[in-house]
C-alpha cells in the first residue's frame, strides 16, 4: 500500500460516502413520509405503500440496481450511474425507515397527545412540538442501524460500474497483485464510518433515557 | 350568547353518550359559574370521567350542548356545522385539564412543558411564557426543580407540574380527572393543598374525585353520578350530612 494506493482508496471512500450520505438523508425522511401516510389509512394509496415496502425490503439491493439502471432508458428516462445508485439506494433504505418509524407512531402514548390537546393544541402542532422530538429519539437506533446497513451492502452499486470503496480495492490489487492490503485498508475505513454512526447512536439512547417515565 | 350564559363558567344540557350499547351518560344538566368548584362524585364507571371529558371534547356526546364562557364547544352555531379541529382547539384552550397519570411531555424539563403551550398555542413571546411560567411553578411549589426532566420527579410533583401547565394558559375552567388517584397516601395531601389554594383564588374547577374531605371542604357544588344519571346535586353541608339519596347515603357510609 503506497500513497498512490491510498488516495485511490480515499477517492473510494468519499464515493461511498457521498452516495450513501444522499440515500440516506432522503431515506430517513421519505421514510417518514411513508409511514405518515400509512397511519392515516388511505384506501388504495395505502395497499400500494404496502406493496413497495414488501417489494423493496424483498429485492436484494444489487438487482434493485441493476434493474433501475437497465429499465430506465426503456421509459424514456435517462439516469447515470450516480442517479440510478442514490435512486436504488434510497428507495430501499426508506421501505425499511418506514417500518420503523411506524412501530414508533404505533407505540405513541395516547396520553401526551391528550394532554397536548386539552390544552389548545392542534395536530400539526402537537405533531410537530411533542410527538417527533421523542419519535427522533426513540427511532434512532433502529434508523442508525438500518443506515450501517446500507453502508455496509453499498458495494452491490459497483455492479453498474461505479468504483466505491470496495470496487476501489480491485483496481489496486490489479497493478499490486497484493488483494489482501487493501481489503483490510478498506474495512478499516468502514469500521471508521460505521463508528461515527455509533457514537450517534449511543448519544439518543442517553437522551432516550428521559423519555422513560 | 346571552348575559345568563356569559356568567357561567360551564353550562351542560341535556348530554348523552354511548359506547355501543352501553349508555354512559344520560341526560346530564349541569351549569357551573365563574369560580365555582364543583365536585364530581359517584364509583367508578359511573360515568364521572366521561362526562369531564366530553367537556373538552376529548370524548365527543351523542347529544345535548355544552357552552364554555358562554360558547358551545363541537358546532360552530354560525356556520350551522361541526367546528373542524382549528376551532375545537381554540376553544379547548380556554379549558384546562389535569389527568390521573399526569401526562407530562417526557421530552421537556418542567418549565418548558409549561411554557410550551402559551407559545405554541397563544404565539406568546418566550420570555413572557417564561415569566408565567415561573410564576406558576412558584405556586405549585416546583421552582426548584424547573429544570428538571419528569422522570426525575415524585407523582405529586409531576401532578403539580402538570397543575401549573394547566394554568399557563388561563382557562376559564380547569379539568380535574382523578387527580390524586395514581398517587400513594403521602403525596395526596400536597396535591390536593395546591388545589384548595386555586379555589380560594378564585379558580373555576370541576374536579372528579374520591377525596371526600377535600369535596367536602372546597366545593361549592357537589355532583352525584350513577349509571350516568345525576342523581344528586347539592351544596356540600346538604349533600354530605343530609342527602336525599339513599344510594348517597349508603355511599357516604362505605366510604368513611
Amino acid at each position: 500500500m503506497n500513497g498512490q494506493a491510498w488516495l485511490l482508496l480515499l477517492e473510494g471512500a468519499w464515493t461511498t460516502l457521498w452516495l450513501c450520505g444522499i440515500a440516506i438523508s432522503i431515506g430517513v425522511v421519505l421514510g417518514l413520509g411513508v409511514a405518515l401516510v400509512r397511519m392515516a389509512k388511505i384506501p388504495f394509496v395505502d395497499q400500494i405503500l404496502v406493496l413497495y415496502i414488501s417489494l423493496a425490503r424483498a429485492t436484494p439491493l444489487v438487482t434493485f440496481v441493476l434493474f433501475l439502471f437497465l429499465s430506465a432508458p426503456m421509459f424514456g428516462i435517462n439516469m447515470n450511474r450516480n442517479t440510478a445508485a442514490i435512486v436504488a439506494m434510497t428507495l430501499n433504505t426508506a421501505a425499511f425507515n418506514a417500518e420503523i418509524w411506524r412501530a414508533a407512531f404505533l407505540s405513541f402514548s395516547r396520553d401526551q397527545r391528550e394532554a397536548a390537546l386539552a390544552c389548545g393544541m392542534t395536530g400539526g402542532v402537537f405533531f410537530r412540538r411533542i410527538m417527533l422530538p421523542q419519535m427522533i429519539t426513540s427511532s434512532l437506533p433502529g434508523l442508525v442501524n438500518e443506515m450501517s446497513f446500507l453502508i455496509k451492502g453499498s458495494p452491490a452499486i459497483a455492479v453498474i460500474g461505479i468504483v466505491d470503496l470496495t470496487r476501489v480495492t480491485n483496481r489496486i490489487s490489479a497493478v499490486t497483485y497484493e488483494p489482501l492490503p487493501p481489503i483490510l485498508c478498506a474495512a478499516l475505513l468502514y469500521m471508521l464510518i460505521i463508528s461515527v454512526l455509533l457514537k450517534l447512536q449511543a448519544m439518543a439512547e442517553k437522551k432516550a433515557n428521559r423519555l422513560a417515565m | 350568547m346571552s348575559d345568563s350564559n356569559a356568567a357561567l363558567a360551564v353550562s351542560i344540557k341535556r348530554m348523552s353518550k354511548s359506547f355501543g350499547d352501553i349508555e354512559v351518560l344520560r341526560d346530564i344538566d349541569l351549569e357551573v359559574k365563574k369560580g365555582e368548584v364543583v365536585s364530581v362524585l359517584g364509583s367508578s364507571g359511573s360515568g364521572k370521567s366521561t362526562m369531564l371529558r366530553c367537556i373538552n371534547w376529548l370524548e365527543v356526546p351523542d347529544r345535548g350542548s355544552i357552552h364554555i364562557a358562554g360558547e358551545r364547544i363541537g358546532v360552530n352555531e354560525a356556520a350551522g356545522r361541526k367546528m373542524n379541529n382549528k376551532e375545537l382547539a381554540t376553544l379547548r384552550a380556554k379549558t384546562g385539564m389535569v389527568f390521573q397519570g399526569f401526562n407530562l411531555w417526557p421530552h421537556l424539563t418542567v418549565i418548558q412543558n409549561v411554557m410550551e403551550a402559551p407559545i405554541y398555542v397563544k404565539g406568546m413571546a418566550k420570555d413572557q411564557a417564561r415569566a408565567i411560567a415561573e410564576q406558576l411553578l412558584e405556586k405549585v411549589g416546583m421552582s426548584e426543580r424547573k429544570d428538571a426532566y419528569p422522570f426525575t420527579l415524585s407523582g405529586g410533583q409531576k401532578q403539580r407540574v402538570a397543575i401549573a401547565r394547566a394554568l399557563a394558559m388561563s382557562p376559564e375552567v380547569i379539568l380535574f380527572d382523578e387527580p390524586t388517584s395514581a398517587l400513594d397516601p403521602e403525596r395526596v395531601g400536597e396535591v390536593l393543598q395546591v388545589m384548595k389554594n386555586l379555589s380560594s383564588e378564585g379558580y373555576t374547577m370541576i374536579v372528579v374525585t374520591h377525596e371526600m374531605e377535600f369535596a367536602r371542604a372546597v366545593s361549592d357544588q357537589v355532583v352525584f353520578l350513577e349509571k350516568g344519571l345525576i342523581i344528586e346535586k347539592s351544596a356540600p353541608d346538604k349533600f354530605f350530612s343530609n342527602p336525599e339519596t339513599e344510594r348517597v347515603r349508603k355511599f357516604l357510609e362505605l366510604s368513611n
